[in-house]
C-alpha cells in the first residue's frame, strides 16, 4: 500500500531516513533501517573530515542548528563500516567534495543502492554550498557521476538559492534520477552573555520545525517543473507534515531533526500516513502531488 | 540556558566541582553539555542536582579548573536516560572521576548502600568527608589508603550475590574487566553501567554516540546501560573520534 519506486529503487514506504542523522555508523543505520523505507548515511569524503569544535549543534525554540562540519572517517574508512549494512532498506552513500572528487567516491561503495549528491551544505565553504548554486556546475557533476555509475543518484538542493528550480532543472540535464528538497537555511544564534555566535563556526543550517513552509514550497515548485521524482526534506515530525509533502509532489520523504523525538518517528509517520490513506479512500498515487490538481 | 557559576570547590589539583544556583530537573546518571567560553562543549555528568565535578584532561576541561565564581556558562540538558532506583542492597562501584556521577546517586539512593571507590593515589580521592559517613571501601593502587589493589581485585573477594543491584562508573578499562567479572558472576542483568562516548549533539540526532553492534546512542538510550547489553557491545574493544573513526583500546 505504501510502496513507493524512484528510478528502479523499490522503498517499502515513503519515508527515509535524511543525511547527517544517526548515519556514522552501520549500527545506527541497520536500527533505522529496519523501520524506515531507506536510509541516507552521513556525507562521506576523499580525505577523513574531524569536522568544526563543539558546540556543533544547537536547539532553538523552532528547531535546531548544526554546523558539524562534514565530519567522516573519509570515504575508505567508512566503506569498511558500511560492509556489515544489514538490506534491511535501500541503502544510499551521501556524496560530498568537489566536482573532481565527488565522480571518484562511487567505487568505494558497492553496497550502496544508490547515491546523495551533497551539493548544498551551507556552512562548509569549497564544498558544498558553492557547488549547489551553479545549475551548469550541478549538471557536469551528475553526468559524472553517471558515468561511474548506473544506479540512481540525487541531488541533495539548497534552499539558499535564488531560484531552487534552476538548479534541480541541472540535476534533471545532467542525468539525475531524482532531487531532494532541501537541506539547511543557513542561520546564526548568538550568545548574548557572551555576545558572540554560539556555533564554533558562527554560522550553521537550520533545520526541523521552522523550515517545513519554505521545504514544502520548494517541493512545490520543483515538481511544477521537473520530471524526475522529488524527495521531500525538512520539518517532518508528524504525519501531517508528511502528507503535506506528498501533497506538494515529494514521491518520498526524509525525516533528519525529527528523530530528536524518537526512532519511533518513523513508525508514527508509516502509521498515519496509512490511516490517512483509509480514511480518505485515497491511494499514494492519488496524493503525491494533489495540491498541484485541487 | 546561561547559569552563573555560584561556588567553586577544588577537590583536589586537578579536579573541580562548580556549583550553580539551580537545581536541574534530573536524576542521577544524567549529563548536561556545557559549552565553556572560549574553548569546547563538552558532556559532562552531574554530581548533584546543582553541581558538575570535571577533572582536567585536556584543554576545555582544563579551562575549568580556571573559571571563577560568577562565571556564567551555556548548558544544554540535563540529558540522558540516568540511573534507576531498585529496592534491596545496592552496590556502587566507581574509579577515579567515575565517582563523579556516582556521589549523586549515592546521595539519592539514600539507603542499603554499600560503596566500592578506587583510584591510583590517595591525592585522587574527591567527596572524601562526604562518602566517609557511608559504608565505603576505599581503593589506591599504591597503597596510600584503604585497601591496596583495584576495584576489580576487591569485587572479585566480595560476595557479589548479596546485591539486588549493581552501580557503575569509571573508566572504559575498568569497566571492560568488570563485565567479564559480572558475566562469570552471572549477575549481568543486575547491573546499570553508565558509559562515555564522544559526543556532539547530546540529543540523538548526530549519531556520533552511537555503540555498536545495535546502534544506541550514548546520549539517550544511555549513558546508563544494563551490563548484558555492554557485554556483547564494543565497550572495552573500541571507540570513535569525532570524524567517526575507530580506535582501538590500548591495553
Ligand atoms: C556522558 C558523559 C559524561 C561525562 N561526565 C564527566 C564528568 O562528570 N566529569 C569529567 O571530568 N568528565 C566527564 N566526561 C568526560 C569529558 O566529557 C571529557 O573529559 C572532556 O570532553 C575532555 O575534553 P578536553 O577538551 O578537556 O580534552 P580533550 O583533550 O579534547 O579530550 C580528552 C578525551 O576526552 C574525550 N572527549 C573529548 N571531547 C569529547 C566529547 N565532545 N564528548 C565525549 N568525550 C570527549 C575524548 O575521549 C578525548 O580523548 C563525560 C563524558 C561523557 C560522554
Ligand atoms: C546534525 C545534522 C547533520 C546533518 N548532516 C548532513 C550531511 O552530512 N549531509 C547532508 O546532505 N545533509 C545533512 N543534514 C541536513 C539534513 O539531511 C536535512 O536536509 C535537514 O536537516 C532538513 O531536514 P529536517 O528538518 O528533517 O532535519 C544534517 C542535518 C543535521 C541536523
Ligand atoms: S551525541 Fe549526537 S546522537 Fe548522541
Amino acid at each position: 500500500m505504501l510502496e513507493v519506486r524512484i528510478g528502479d529503487m523499490v522503498l517499502e514506504n515513503p519515508t527515509v531516513l535524511a543525511s547527517g542523522i544517526m548515519g556514522t555508523t552501520v549500527s545506527s543505520l541497520n536500527r533505522i533501517a529496519r523501520v524506515a523505507g531507506g536510509v541516507v548515511t552521513k556525507s562521506v569524503t576523499s580525505e577523513p573530515r574531524e569536522g568544526f569544535k563543539n558546540p556543533t549543534v544547537v536547539n532553538v525554540n523552532c528547531g535546531i542548528l548544526n554546523a558539524v562540519g562534514l565530519s567522516n572517517p573519509s570515504a575508505k574508512l567508512f566503506a569498511q563500516e558500511l560492509e556489515r549494512y544489514n538490506g534491511e532498506a535501500p541503502l544510499i552513500v551521501s556524496l560530498a567534495g568537489s566536482e573532481e572528487e565527488i565522480p571518484e567516491l562511487v567505487s568505494f561503495f558497492p553496497m550502496a543502492q544508490g547515491f546523495e549528491l551533497n551539493l548544498s551544505c551551507p556552512h562548509v565553504g569549497s564544498m558544498g554550498a558553492e557547488l549547489g548554486s551553479d545549475p551548469e556546475l550541478v549538471e557536469n557533476i551528475c553526468r559524472r557521476v553517471k558515468k561511474r555509475t548506473s544506479k540512481p543518484i540525487f541531488v541533495k538542493l539548497s534552499p539558499n538559492v535564488t531560484d531552487i528550480v534552476e538548479i534541480g532543472r541541472g540535476a534533471e540535464r545532467g542525468g539525475a534520477d531524482g532531487v531532494v528538497a532541501i537541506n539547511t537555511l543557513r542561520a546564526m544564534v548568538i550568545d548574548v552573555e557572551a555576545g558572540k555566535p554560539i556555533l564554533s563556526n558562527r554560522i550553521g543550517g537550520l533545520s526541523g520545525k521552522a523550515i517545513k513552509p519554505v521545504a514544502v514550497r520548494c517541493v512545490y515548485e520543483l515538481f511544477e517543473t521537473l520530471k524526475i521524482p522529488v524527495i521531500g526534506c525538512g520539518g517532518i515530525i508528524t504525519w501531517r507534515d508528511a502528507v503535506e509533502f506528498l501533497m506538494a509532489g515529494a514521491s518520498a520523504v526524509q525525516i533528519g531533526s525529527g528523530v530528536f523525538y524518537g526512532t519511533s518517528i518513523f513508525k508514527s509517520v508509516i502509521e498515519g500516513i496509512k490511516d490517512f490513506l483509509v480514511r480518505k479512500n485515497l491511494s499514494l498515487e492519488d496524493v503525491i502531488g494533489m495540491a498541484h490538481r485541487n | 540556558m546561561y547559569i552563573r557559576i555560584a561556588e567553586k570547590v577544588m577537590e583536589n589539583p586537578e579536579t573541580v566541582t562548580l556549583y550553580f544556583s539551580y537545581e536541574f530537573p534530573s536524576v542521577p546518571g544524567q549529563f548536561v553539555m556545557v559549552d565553556v567560553p572560549g574553548k569546547e562543549e563538552i558532556p559532562v555528568s552531574l554530581s548533584s542536582e546543582s553541581s558538575i565535578t570535571v577533572k582536567a584532561v585536556g584543554d576545555t576541561t582544563q579551562k575549568m579548573l580556571n573559571l571563577g565564581k560568577g562565571t556564567i556558562v551555556g548548558i544544554r540538558g540535563p540529558y540522558g536516560n540516568g540511573f534507576k532506583a531498585v529496592e534491596g542492597n545496592k552496590l556502587v562501584v566507581g574509579g577515579g572521576i567515575g565517582i563523579a556521577p556516582l556521589r549523586y546517586l549515592v546521595r539519592w539512593l539514600e539507603r542499603d548502600i554499600d560503596v566500592v571507590y578506587g583510584v591510583k593515589t590517595v591525592k585522587e580521592f574527591i567527596f572524601f568527608e562526604e562518602l566517609r559517613a557511608k559504608n565505603v571501601v576505599f581503593i589506591t593502587e599504591n597503597g596510600s589508603f584503604g585497601e591496596k589493589g583495584t576495584v576489580i581485585d576487591i569485587l572479585e573477594s566480595m560476595d557479589l550475590g548479596k546485591y539486588d543491584q549493581i552501580y557503575v562508573c569509571g573508566p572504559e578499562m575498568m569497566i571492560a574487566s568488570i563485565l567479564n567479572l559480572f558475566e562469570r558472576e552471572k549477575i549481568l542483568p543486575l547491573t546499570q553501567i553508565s558509559v562515555e562516548r564522544y559526543m556532539k549533539c547530546g540529543i540523538g540526532i548526530c549519531g556520533s554516540c552511537c555503540i555498536d553492534p545495535f546502534g544506541l546512542r550514548v546520549c539517550v538510550e544511555g549513558p546508563v546501560f544494563n551490563g548484558e547489553i555492554l557485554k556483547n557491545s564494543e565497550i572495552g574493544k573500541y571507540h570513535r573520534n569525532g570524524s567517526g573513526r575507530k580506535y582501538v583500546w590500548k591495553n
